[in-house]
This record gives C-alpha cells, structure tokens and sequence, in this order.
C-alpha cells in the first residue's frame, strides 16, 4: 500500500531565503485575521493616544518656541511611532509563545537560512504597522492632523514608523530568545516605552529643560520621531532627515544582530 | 497488514553506504551544572528502528535535541545521515524528519498551510508541493481535516499530523520523540503500523518512549538510557534473553513475607517487583511452578495471589537501572499482570 | 426553655467584634500580599514618578501659558495626578488579586467558612485604602526633594493621604467588582485601558482651563478631574474648606456607588453558587 514516491528521498535542498520569508510572512499576517482580538489593541492604542494627548496637552504647542499650533500634528507622528514600535515588541511576544508551545523548535530544525526566521515574521511586522499608522493617520485627519510637508513628509512618517518597528522587533527577539519565557516580554515593553520617551516625544528639545534634554539629546529615538513629525511640522528638509535615517538603519542593525546571535544561541 | 514483529533482519545487503545514519561518540550535555547527558555512545544501522527507553529525564530527549541540531553538545560529536550536526547543521536538517514530543503546532493554522509552510522552509520545488501535501494528508488520514484549524483537532490527529509534516522532505532518518505519549490504545497501535511501513520504505528510524510495550513492538534494537548513561543496548529478544528466567510473582500476607522471601530464593534470583508482591526468577521454567507452591505450603505460607511472566523489556529495564518504569502501566497495552511501578521517580528536568 | 435558644447565635455585640477581627484579617492578609510581592506593586509606585519626572522637564515652562492655574512649578501641579495615576495602577493589582483567589479556588474555600461574607469583601477595599494612602504618601515624600512644597502644609499633607486612601477604596470598588462578576484575574488587568481613558480625559495630567472643545467638556464632567483638583488645590493654593472637600467628598461619593455595586456583585455570585 506504499504510496507513490514522487520525489527522491533526502532531495531537499532546504528552504531559499525569500521563500522561506515570504511562508513565515504569510503566517504572520494570517493571525491579523485569525486571532483580532489580538491586533486590536495594537490597532486601538496609537488612535487613543493621538485623541488623548492632543486633548490633554492642547495648550502646550502655546509655549514659546513650539514648532506648531496644532497639538494633534505633535502627537500624532509620536502615537504611530509608539504603536509601530509595540508593533514589533508584539513579534517578542509570538515568539515568545512559539518557544514555549515548542513550534519554534520546528522552525529551527528546518533548512532553511536563519535570517529567514527574522526577516519573515519581520515582514509580517510590517504589515501591520502600515495598517496602524493609515488608521491612526486618518484619525488624526479627522481631529485636525494638517500636513505641512506634503507627500514626502507622509511618506517619512511612515518610514520612521517601520524603522522603529523594525528596532523594536530586533529587540524582542533578541530578549525572546534569551529568555524564552514571559519574563521578555515584560522587559521589552519597559525598556521600550523607557526609551521612546526619554526623546522629545511631548516636548521638542529647545523646549525642555534639565536632565530630560541632556538625555533626549543623545537619545536617538529624538532623531526618529523628528523625522516622524517634519511633515507635520513644516517643510521637509535633508538636514531634519538624515539624522533619523542613520539613527534608525543603526540602531536596527545592533538589534537585528542582537537577535541574529540570540537565535544561534539557543543552541548553547 | 504488518502487524508481524519486525524480528532482526539482515542488513548487511542495504546499499552501499559506508557509514551508519546516526552515530554518537561520547556526547554529553550539561546544563549549568546538571549533566542531563553524561556520555553517551550510540550506533543506528541503516533500515533500522532504534528505540531509545528511559524514563522522564532520564536524557532521552536533551539526545535527541542534540542529534536534531537543536542543542549543541556540551562534548563529544554525532553524525547523522553522514554530516556532523554541529558544523554541518543544515545538512543534516534536509535529511531527517523529526516528529516532536508535544506535536507543537501553530493552533490558528490548518494543516494544508503546516504542510505548505514546511514545503516552502525544506525547498521543495513549487511544482510539488501539492501533490506532496495531498499524498500526506492522505496517508495519515486527515484529508477530510487538512482545511481545518488545527487548534480543533483531537490529540492523534495533530500527532498524525506532526508525522506528515516530518515527512514531508522525504526524509532517509526519522526521529520521533515519545510519538504515542498521551494517545488512546487505537491511535497508538495506528501510529505504530504508519512507523513499520515507513520502515519498511527504507527510513531509519529512532525513536524514544517510555512505554516498554512500544519498544518491544517496533524496535530492531533497544538502548536503555538512564542518569543520562545507556545502561543497556541490543534486540529485544537478547535483552529478554540476557535476563534468563520467567519471572515468578506471588502476593503474601504482609506478616508472611519474610519467610515466603526465604522460600522463593532457593528457586531462583529474587527479583525487583512492585510494592506488595514478591518476585523470582524461575530457574526451573513453568514446571517448576508447582514445587514452589509445594515448598510455600510446606512453610505455611498462604499465598493470595500468583503468575508468571515470561522475560519482558520490563524486567530488562529493572534488571539494568534497578526500578520499574512509570510508563509501563499506564500504556494500557501492557497485560493486566503488568506490575505497577516499584518506587516512585521524581521528575528531574 | 428549650434547647433551641442555646444555638450559637451571637450577641449583636460579639457578632460585631467577630465581624471587625474578620475583616482586620482579610485587609491584613491583602496588604501583606501586595508587601510580599513587590514585583506586583512597584510599577505602581514607580511609573507614576518616571511620568511626572518626564512631565515636569517637558512641560517645565507650561505654567506660564496664560490659561494656566497659578503655580510655582509643575511639579506642584503634577503631584495630585501623580497619585491618581498610582492609586488606580495599584488598584487594578488588587482587584485582580481578588479575581486570582477566585480563580484558585480561596474565596470559594473562604465561603465555607463562618466568615461574614461582606467582611471579605471590606477587608480587601479596607487593605487596598490602606496601600492607597500610603502611595499617596510615597509619592509626597519622593517629590519633596525636587521642590514640591504643600501648601496647605501638614494638615493638607494629612487630607492627600486620605484621599489616596479614599480614591484606592473607590476605584478598588470597581475593580472588586469586576473581578467578582468575571472571576477571571485577565479579565481585570484587561480593565486596564478604561482607567487610562478616565484618567487622561480629565484634568490629571494638565489643566481643563487649557484645553477646548468637546474634551474639554468631558473633562469638566469627569469626576477624575474633581477628584485630583481637590488634592491639587491643597498642594498649590492652601487649606481651605473647598479643596478639602473636594479632596475627600468626592472619592467617598464614588466609594458608595463602586462598593454598593461590589456588595452587589458579591450577592449575586452568592446566589450563582
């Protein structure tokens, strides 16, 4: 009752990078659909916190020096880099329950390159992010958000949401594989949300005062979420760009590499 | 059809092959300072199933995990399917299948996307994935299934299931890690034929549990693991043989044990039983039987309960770690005599 | 006579000092498995410092938009919310404390025994003022050093840490409450996001004078807003009658309502069983 052997036994050539991405994409992105009550605070958060902390704060862009008077073109850039980074703190967490349940032993046993087992939940991550970041960008629209820098300016937002993202995602990962149990998950959301908003996540740095601006200064979250808020804030210029652009391609590639040899690792 | 024992066959005539699919020289593991694996010596010869017998932290496992490329050895070094697992990793993840303890699977998957998933991370061309997946489906039985979420499936499916995802590459070495634990008698015995005809299509395969049953069922040899050492390695039947002597049981007033004790030596070698009942190793075969009831009611020795037990893997694992395995009672499949565990095992991870 | 009298029924008085041993039990035991786990109830105290510590160097020169209540500094105007934010963190820790006995199967095991059942229930609001009050404190204590002056001085200091107390009980109320009508402690913690809704559409972190509109009308409802103003008033303006009463009056309206709908919730699972 042998079935008919189609292929040569011992064949496999192991999975190619993209390919293998790209199924370990799909999985990622299946769950959006599948588990929503799961991707519906990832989704809720950055709109409440565009609403709340325009409202709350409203009166603070009356300071002297504040480089807008809309409170929500403040905020909201601020909300879709948060929610984009819990966005990849969230692959921390899936992870984190892969290891547990033991299905990422299965992944790690498959031939298939290891980068393909970052950069394709990675892809996932992105996805969603970009949904987030269009819901609460037209939340914003409707509570006032204006666009000063036009189509590039949106554009940089969305690029430093993925480029958080992305760092945040390295990071959970790493912690993940490090400590394969819930304990990483508590951390990554401290040490994140700790980070973001030791920036100039409320106020722009010519604004503050004291320790925080020391700290913000060097803090190169600052340099993210000024790209995040130039379109929002007036024109798009090089020099308001290029500081985020290299904060974010550096700091993702030390997480991503954090995470590259937290996944070799769990070998030892 | 298969359900004759696979008795030791000659090998001898496989192939070409010049090396054995899994070989592993004094592998140990530590894990801080608990030697999980304490050296660990092991051959599996081609066409052949291996099991590998211990009790829960006995090291199985973490054995596994290391000739699976998921843990690196503290020392020592395997091969398996001619490549080294630690320098050739990937060459040896195309060639085995491996089929995990727990069946992790992704519950908010179906399984056509499992199938599909492993397809695409093992390089299977696209053009095969399909037919691929169908045939597996198929022969595990889950075709009706395989557009379900697998968070509904019962506990034999996603182990059936596990099995084809394993399999999917076509794999020349199989592992399968407590494959039966936790199924019911007739998912086990389904498990068990799947396993010989996989077998007898040329997979090598190894795979541990903790049911004596199984072993003695599928295995072509046995190793006995325990403390992280193999304490005891060989087919079934030499293993049985090596203990020699059926085994005598007989249950006695607790205030007539002592003596029943002394009457029973002189039959034969006292054996490991459980708790309540004496055991010996029957020189003599069945007939001498009757003498002993004979020498029992001479010592006014009422006995309350009595069988005999030809040699099983059972008493080969007492005989060799010096307790009886928790698993044996609870397969279900072991005959009501079947003697419960003689002292208790903490649990060491 | 007949026998029937001597059944164990108490004197009004000894019930009453059975029912106060009970309780005093129960707020112990609540109290000293917040002391025991402090990886339960640091967040409470820290996060709230970590957020007026970032508030006070962000929006350090705030108080000087023209809107602005009158201050020394925005610390000053911080610290009431600062407690707020610490009491209702602490207070969701607590109500799923209560939904975790019952989840294993304590409270179920509490019941069985002659315990009256509301002192189980006042017990645990009773430890959670407890923790309330001494959060609010905490937070006092923490900030003085960074040039946070009361200045309706320590009689003031006294009413703030009442009214941690009080507001640690109302909102404990609320969340005893939730934890007894879902028995499930996730259920709780997924609470979470609606006192962060109460909390931010209120006066806790900035001035209703500054802001507009429609959330400017849901914060002058909110009874948040009342609730930290009082406690603020005393920080920045002085002792007077207003302040305090606001400070007290209306954590201790909220209390009746969050515990009467608690002592419901409890009958009503009493009933279930």
């Amino acid at each position: 009752m042998t079935s008919t052997v189609t292929i040569l036994a011992g064949q496999a050539t192991g999975g190619t990078l993209l390919r293998s991405a790209r199924g370990l994409a799909m999985r990622g992105l299946r769950s959006i659909r599948r588990l929503p009550s799961a991707f519906f605070p990832a989704l809720a958060m950055p709109i409440f916190q565009t609403i709340a902390f325009s409202g709350t704060f409203f009166a603070i862009t009356k300071i002297p020096g504040f480089p807008t008077h809309r409170s929500v073109n403040w905020y909201l850039p601020l909300a879709c880099c948060m929610g984009s980074g819990f966005g990849g703190i969230g692959l921390g967490f899936s992870t984190v329950r892969d290891i547990e349940s033991g299905f990422f032993d299965r992944l790690r046993m498959a031939p298939a390159p290891r980068l393909a087992l970052i950069i394709g939940p990675l892809f996932a991550v992105w996805t969603r992010v970009l949904i987030v970041i269009t819901a609460a960008l037209i939340v914003g629209f409707l509570f006032g958000a204006r666009l000063t820098g036009g189509v590039v300016g949106l554009l940089l937002m969305y690029v430093a949401g993925l480029g958080v993202a992305t760092v945040a995602a390295g990071w959970g990962l790493g912690l993940a594989y490090r400590f394969g149990d819930m304990r990483a998950a508590a951390l990554m959301q401290l040490t994140l949300l700790t980070a973001i908003f030791l920036s100039n996540a409320q106020a722009p740095l010519n604004v503050m005062s004291g320790w925080l601006h020391a700290v913000a200064r060097i803090n190169p979250f600052t340099n993210i979420l000024r790209l995040a808020r130039e379109g929002w804030l007036g024109d798009v210029t090089w020099n308001a760009t290029w500081g985020g652009l290299v904060s974010i391609v550096g700091i993702s590639a030390l997480t991503l590499a954090f995470a590259y040899r937290g996944l070799a690792k769990l070998a030892d | 059809m298969n359900t004759k024992q696979p008795g030791p066959t000659d090998r001898s005539s496989d192939g070409g092959s010049s090396t054995a699919p899994i070989i592993a020289k004094g592998l140990v593991r530590h894990f801080g300072s608990v030697k999980a694996v304490d050296g660990v010596d092991l051959e599996v010869h081609e066409g052949e199933i291996f099991g590998f017998l211990g009790p829960n932290g006995a090291g199985k496992s973490t054995v596994i995990r290391m000739l699976t490329t998921l843990l690196k050895p503290t020392a020592g070094s395997a091969q398996v399917a001619g490549f080294d697992v630690v320098t050739h990793a990937n060459d040896v993840r195309r060639r085995i299948g491996v089929a995990l303890q727990d069946a992790a699977i992704d519950p908010l998957m179906t399984g056509n996307e499992l199938l599909h998933l492993q397809a695409v991370l093992y390089g299977l061309p696209v053009s095969q994935v399909r037919a691929r997946a169908d045939e597996l489906l198929e022969r595990v039985g889950l075709v009706g299934a395989a557009d379900r979420r697998v968070g509904t499936y019962s506990g034999g499916m996603r182990r059936r299931l596990d099995l084809a995802l394993s399999l999917i590459h076509q794999p020349t070495v199989l592992f399968l890690d407590e494959p039966t634990t936790g199924l019911d008698p007739m998912s086990r015995i389904a498990l068990w034929e799947e396993v010989r005809r996989l077998n007898q299509e040329g997979t090598t395969v190894l795979l541990t549990t903790q049911y004596l049953e199984e072993a003695d069922q599928l295995a072509d040899r046995v190793a006995i693991i325990d403390h992280g050492k193999i304490v005891k390695e060989g087919t079934p039947t030499a293993l049985k043989a090596s203990v020699g002597a059926p085994t005598l049981l007989i249950s006695v007033a607790a205030a007539q044990a002592l003596t029943a004790r002394d009457v029973l030596a002189k039959f034969g070698e006292l054996r490991t039983t459980s708790e309540g009942s004496l055991g010996v190793g029957l020189e003599g075969g069945a007939g001498a039987v009757t003498d002993v009831i004979r020498a029992l009611d001479d010592a006014g020795v009422k006995v309350q309960h009595l069988e005999l037990n030809e040699p099983s893997l059972d008493d080969v694992f007492a005989e060799s770690t010096g307790y009886r395995l928790e698993g044996a009672a609870s397969t279900g499949m072991t005959d009501a005599a079947g003697p419960a565990p003689a002292r208790k095992r903490g649990r060491r991870k | 006579m007949t026998t029937i009298a001597a059944t164990p029924s108490l004197s009004p008085a000894r019930s009453k000092g059975l029912w106060m041993s009970q309780t005093l039990a129960m707020s112990k035991r609540s109290v000293l498995a917040m002391v025991r786990q402090p990886a339960l109830v640091i967040p409470s105290l820290i996060f709230p410092l970590f957020f007026a510590a970032l508030g006070s160097s962000s929006f350090g020169r705030a108080v000087r938009l023209p809107n602005f209540p009158k201050v020394d500094n925005f610390l000053d105007f911080a610290l009431a919310g600062t407690i707020v934010q610490g009491v209702l963190f602490g207070s969701v820790t607590g109500g799923a404390a209560l939904a975790t006995d019952i989840e294993q199967g304590f409270f179920d095991r509490l019941l069985t025994t002659p315990t009256s059942r509301v002192s189980i229930l006042v017990g645990r609001l009773a430890g959670a003022a407890i923790f309330g009050a001494f959060q609010a404190l905490f937070f006092m204590v923490v900030l003085l050093p960074f040039g946070v002056s009361i200045k309706a001085g320590v009689a003031g200091a006294i009413v703030i840490v009442l009214c941690g107390g009080l507001t640690a009980m109302a909102i404990g109320g609320f969340t005893a409450a939730m934890a007894l009508k879902t028995g499930s402690s996730e259920a709780v913690q997924g609470s979470f996001p609606l006192l962060f809704i109460a909390l931010f559409f209120s006066s806790a972190f900035f001035p209703r004078q500054t802001m507009q509109g429609a959330y400017r009308r849901i914060a002058d409802i909110n009874p948040v807003s009342h609730l930290v103003e009082g406690a603020r008033g005393l920080v920045t303006d002085g002792f007077t009658a207003g302040h305090v009463a606001a400070a007290l009056l209306v954590p201790a309206a909220i209390g009746v309502f969050s515990i009467a709908l608690a002592v419901r919730t409890l009958y009503s699972r009493l009933a279930a069983r």
